[in-house]
């Protein structure tokens, strides 16, 4: 089942387009990366297809399934956008669990236990009563990825995941992010430059090259 | 001090408001919009001097216009994405010239206008106070009715959008209850000195609060302490109760930052003692395996 569909999107800064007839189709139930050198539009690729910038021509379509609170999004050093954030790693991550609670919903103990198995495999739950802003970037960054998933989603995108991690949490991430897509069914996007290291675990490679935009399977 | 009536229609008025000030200031200082208090309540006094210029209701136009004025603030903020404190400064100084213009059109105004700038417990009127009665209720259902949308707004908004939180929707919202406490809050305070009830309270907060609820409460306990202690002091020596209760939440905010130095000297003294005890036990340790090794290479 196709989830997303970009056809001949064209985007640009100012007067000068960065993305030209870009057209990709995301399969539910892959992993896949988005990768190209800097300056390739990838976390621009990321905000067209999430609806975060309106593309001067062509189309971006969701399957009609896939309800807004099923996508969930880690932007590029998501953590250091707000580090002075007063939250508890805990009540940041349990925020993930908000668009399905909606305005007035209580926590069920489901939604309880799936933050504390969150935060346990990210490796936080000992961190869990600390504030957010006294975290490592790369712990920060881990928040916000269990935030995400504790939302979760059919549609996961991520924005240099890993950036800040060390190696042996790069490869526990790919591999759980594998783990969600083969038992879970999920579908992860990230954008990575690292594509030596996850190219093992992944379906899929969406490369930009500067403008252009070509599908590698993997 | 009670017995007058306006000294209870005062600290009604104080207290309301210290209720809801401080709560918009602890999001306020995340969103990275601390002058935004000041800049409304600078328009808000254009909108006062308009009131009076054409004879319509200074405190209705003084408020309708810092609505509008955090409207247009945060209309231009999404022009000015990457230079987030233009917006502020474009809508202040305009605020401000629009305000002196007309204020010399009817100079019989200049001395009203001076309790508008520092706030007087008289200015307080039966009017006012059903104003910052029903601004306090309508703050408060929206803080705490979207409380979960407005957390994840103030964290992050491209994962907040993401996720459904109607974004532009909800900061238009939160910019007219903005210009709405603001414009509420200038009799007591003044225009000049808005902001110190707004800001400084969650300054303190967020410096000391465990979490984003409790950085709420706390800002709130904050505020009400330093209003009902400056209005008592403005009241015993006849001076402007916005300038006494900006300088006690500035006592406050500074004591606070002081003591809180001092307990992380400690502990940094504290570990700092302990880590070279436990260094030269590891000296020590060390310089007994390297005996033990010497003894039995011999």
């Amino acid at each position: 089942m196709i989830l997303c569909s970009l056809r001949d999107i064209v985007f640009g800064y100012e007067n000068e387009p960065v993305i030209r007839n870009v057209s990709a189709d995301i399969h539910a139930g892959e992993f896949i990366a988005v990768s190209g050198p800097n300056g390739a539009a990838k976390t621009t690729l990321l905000k067209l297809m999430l609806g975060l910038l309106k593309p001067w021509s062509g189309t971006v379509q969701f399957t009609a399934e896939l309800g807004r609170s099923r996508v969930s999004y880690v932007p590029q050093q998501a953590a250091s956008f707000n580090s002075g954030f007063p939250s508890k790693v805990i009540e940041l991550v349990r925020s993930g669990c908000f668009p399905e609670l909606g305005l007035f919903r209580r926590f069920s103990r489901e939604q309880h236990e799936l933050v504390e198995e969150t935060l346990k495999a990210v490796g936080l739950w000992e961190l869990r009563n600390r504030k957010i802003g006294d975290l490592s970037g790369g712990q920060k960054q881990k928040a916000c990825i269990a935030r995400a998933i504790v939302q979760q989603p059919d549609l996961l995108v991520l924005d240099e995941p890993v950036t800040g991690m060390d190696a042996a949490s790069r490869i526990h991430f790919y591999e759980w992010m594998q783990q969600l897509v083969k038992q879970e069914g999920r579908t992860v996007i990230m954008v990575t430059h690292g594509l030596d290291e996850a190219q093992a675990y992944l379906d899929r490679v969406i490369y930009l090259e500067g403008k252009e935009e070509s599908d590698v399977s993997i | 001090m009670f017995q007058y009536e306006f000294m209870q229609r005062a600290f009604l008025a104080a207290g309301l408001i210290s209720l809801i000030a401080p709560v918009l200031g602890v999001y306020l200082v995340l969103r990275r919009q601390s002058l935004m208090s000041d800049t409304l309540s600078h328009v808000s006094m254009a909108g006062v001097a308009l009131g009076s210029v054409l004879h319509l209701s200074p405190v209705l136009c003084g408020f309708l216009f810092a609505i509008l004025g955090g409207i247009v603030i945060e209309q231009l903020r999404r022009t000015y994405r990457s230079y987030s404190e233009v917006p502020v400064a474009i809508i202040m100084t305009s605020g401000l010239a629009l305000a002196m213009v007309l204020m010399s059109l009817k100079t019989s105004l200049n001395k009203s206008f001076n309790s508008y700038l520092f706030g007087s417990i008289v200015a307080v009127s039966e009017t006012q106070l059903i104003v910052i009665a029903a601004v306090t209720v309508i703050g408060l259902l929206f803080f705490v009715l979207l409380r979960r949308p407005l957390y994840s707004l103030t964290f992050e908004e491209d994962t907040a959008a993401v996720s459904g939180v109607r974004v532009k929707l909800l900061s238009f919202a939160f910019a007219v209850v903005t210009g709405m406490i603001v414009a509420a809050a200038m009799p007591i305070v003044g225009v000049l000195l808005v902001s110190s009830m707004i800001v400084l309270p969650s300054a303190f907060a967020l410096r000391f609060a465990g979490g984003f609820a409790s950085a709420s409460v706390l800002a709130v306990a904050t505020g009400m302490i330093g209003v009902f202690s400056g209005l008592t002091a403005s009241y015993y020596t006849n001076t402007p109760p916005g300038g006494i209760i900006a300088l006690i939440l500035l006592a406050i905010l500074l004591m606070g930052i002081g003591v809180k130095r001092i307990v992380k000297l400690g502990a940094k003294r504290r570990i700092a003692k302990t880590g070279t005890h436990s260094s030269q036990k590891t000296h020590q340790t060390t310089q007994t395996n390297q005996t033990l090794q010497e003894g039995a290479l011999k």
